[in-house]
């Protein structure tokens, strides 16, 4: 049985007592030995404080290491996001709606790994996290991340695509946020973040009501919804017809040719 | 390419050259008269490499901390389509709701190379200006091209807004606050002016495809952070009088080639890098190298330039490496020394001196005097 904070208290107070005595003693082989062992029991002392302290969040009991890997997890946010998304989102939405952060810098060689994954292999896995496309050159898009079983119309990117996908986040997530009876800070702060930034979703600086963000992202979505699915459809059209299947799940890299052009 | 490519080429040596920036172009403004910082910037010489082998290591710049903090705040502000920009614009400059396309111009289907920026740049821009509606409001990182001696200097503001009235505005994300609507004076008399070469640039651009200048707005956009929070502000600044300091200065800027062509032939500043990058010509013959090509010492040349410390040693002892308010009191005389001679009385001055001698020395009389020393 681990020893009680106190009576570790106690023991640092007579090593420290010891380490003393053997300095004036002159024994200084002694007084090493003895600060060993007075360094060993202040890490028992840390380590049981530590224990002792309630979780950061109450309510939120999450253990250390994340239960599942790395690419369920950002599979989990992408899928309720529904939208292609960049590392910082899927982290902050992982966080505040699943159960621990994902370290954003761990996303970025998540779409390398995937990809030649696939090219030794293709569709050996059921999905795999792959680019969302630029809708004028086809291009992967810069640091989003989609899932391949989304239709193509979904992961391609055009000029209001960045503005659509972000209501329609807004949305995903307010009406999970909806769905948690007691929702955490974390998950309240990220629906914040998204309603200050849509017209009409905020009330009260202070106050944010999932349902009004909602509301509020969908009749600015209307606003956009036309035009970006015309240039996403037609997009998608091109894209099935002129990629093979590896580009059109991480993109084509027309670079070479348009330099030789220019 | 002309002959003055190939000689720029030369003295550059086989190395790729460096990019002008918004930054050098607005230092350069600051200092038109340096034929030695005309010529490296436009040969596109590794100045901050070139100024650490000859023995002067300058440290011009951005801090590493100063640009990640600001890269921090503009991948904020740009985050998830521009979502805290577009909010800033349509409160501060009612941007319509409908205009909220956004185009990444920071690479053309992986490629990044300048050319294929700037032509994709161009084609969008052109587009948005001739078809109006529906083509594009937010363009992130275009990149411009401006003439600068002669040369071309790409430049690439942070983003151009379009559709603010029918107007393209150019938009600079800068990461220093404003507190209580107050921001540092020096600040914002740097990110202006460095706006007014992007509006500069974006002007010509447009003007090549026969589109007017009045499609590019006088007043540009300026973000900051606001008081101590992370929070974005926006407000808008005239550059009309910046503008016209930088064309006057950029056309005074005297034209490249004609400062090339004195230089004595085979002038080079090449390092001789070997393949670890390590330079292995002789420092004193780069030094010489560089001492042939006359510059203009100011102690402004501190803040924005590399070979600053290296030219403040050649200047030593000349009345212009104290300022140029110093130097026009003490009547233009060049060198410190010839001063002090002449305020002593010794020798005879020259004939256009003799006014100013005479002034240097009822100074010296009166310092004497309040001194209580003898002449």
């Amino acid at each position: 049985m681990p020893e009680s904070i106190e009576q570790l208290d106690q023991r640092a107070e007579e090593l420290r007592a010891q380490v003393r005595q053997a300095l004036l003693r002159g024994d200084r082989e002694g007084a090493r030995a003895l600060r060993g062992e007075l360094r060993r029991a202040e890490r028992a002392w840390h380590d049981a404080i530590e224990l002792d302290e309630p979780g950061p969040r109450a309510g939120n009991q999450a253990p250390r290491g994340p239960l599942l890997p790395l690419r369920e997890q950002v599979h989990q946010a992408l899928t309720l996001l529904t939208v292609p998304a960049g590392p910082r989102l899927i982290s902050s939405v992982h966080e505040a709606l699943f159960v621990g952060a994902i370290p954003a810098a761990r996303l970025t060689s998540v779409r390398r790994d995937e990809e030649r994954s696939f090219r030794t292999a293709p569709f050996a896995r059921p999905y795999y996290l792959c680019a969302a496309l630029t809708a004028d050159l086809l291009a992967p898009a810069r640091g989003l991340l989609a899932v391949s079983t989304w239709p193509m119309e979904r992961r391609v990117i055009g000029p209001l695509s960045p503005r659509a996908d972000y209501l329609t986040a807004a949305v995903q997530i307010a009406k999970n946020v909806q769905r948690i009876p007691m929702p955490s800070t974390d998950a309240m702060r990220l629906l914040w973040r998204f309603a200050v930034n849509i017209p009409g979703a905020t009330v009260e600086a202070a106050q944010v009501d999932p349902a009004a963000v909602a509301r509020a992202a969908q009749s600015e979505l209307e606003v956009h919804a036309n035009a970006d699915t015309k240039t996403r459809r037609s997009a998608a059209i091109r894209a099935r017809r002129q990629l093979d299947e590896a580009q059109q799940l991480f993109g084509s890299r027309l670079g070479t040719v348009l330099s030789a052009e220019a | 390419m002309d002959s003055t490519g190939i000689r720029l080429d030369r003295i550059r040596g086989p190395v790729t050259p460096r990019n002008h920036s918004a930054r050098t172009i607005a230092a350069l403004s600051g200092n038109p008269g340096c034929a030695r910082r005309a010529v490296l910037d436009a040969a596109g010489v590794d100045k901050q490499g070139l100024a650490a082998h000859v023995g002067f290591p300058a440290m011009a710049g951005q801090s590493q901390f100063a640009i990640t903090r600001g890269n921090a705040f503009e991948a904020q502000v740009k985050a998830n389509g521009c979502a805290e920009l577009l909010t800033l614009l349509r409160e501060h400059l009612s941007l319509p709701i409908r205009e909220a396309s956004y185009d990444n111009l920071d690479e053309v289907g992986g490629n990044t190379s300048r050319e294929v920026r700037h032509a994709w740049t161009r084609r969008l821009l052109a587009r948005a200006a001739q078809s109006g509606d529906d083509a594009g409001t937010l363009f992130d990182h275009p990149l411009l091209c401006l003439r600068v001696g002669g040369r071309p200097a790409y430049l690439e503001p942070d983003l151009i807004a379009f559709q603010l009235s029918g107007r393209f505005h150019v938009t600079e994300i800068k990461s220093f606050s404003v507190i209580d609507g107050q921001a540092d004076g020096d600040k914002v008399a740097a990110a202006v002016i460095q706006s007014a070469v992007y509006v500069l640039a974006m002007r010509d651009l447009l003007a090549e495809m026969g589109i007017g200048p009045e499609s590019v707005a006088d007043q540009v956009v300026l973000v900051c952070p606001e008081n101590f929070s992370n929070r974005p502000s926006a407000a808008l600044l005239d550059v009309r009088k910046q503008m016209t300091v930088l064309r006057r200065q950029l056309s005074r800027l005297r034209r490249i080639d004609s400062l090339v062509d004195v230089l004595p032939p085979g002038l080079t500043f090449d390092l001789e890098l070997d393949r670890a990058g390590v330079p292995r010509r002789l420092p004193a013959a780069v030094a010489g190298a560089v001492r042939s090509v006359d510059a203009r010492y100011a102690p402004e040349c501190l803040a924005n330039c590399e070979m600053c410390f290296f030219c403040r040693d050649e200047a030593a002892g000349t009345t212009s490496a104290l300022g140029r308010a110093t130097r026009d009191d003490l009547g233009g005389i060049e060198h410190v020394a010839t001063v002090l001679h002449l305020a002593r009385g010794a020798g005879q001055p020259a004939d256009d001196q003799a006014e100013v001698a005479q002034l240097l020395r009822t100074a010296a009389r009166l310092r004497a005097e309040c001194l209580g020393e003898a002449v």
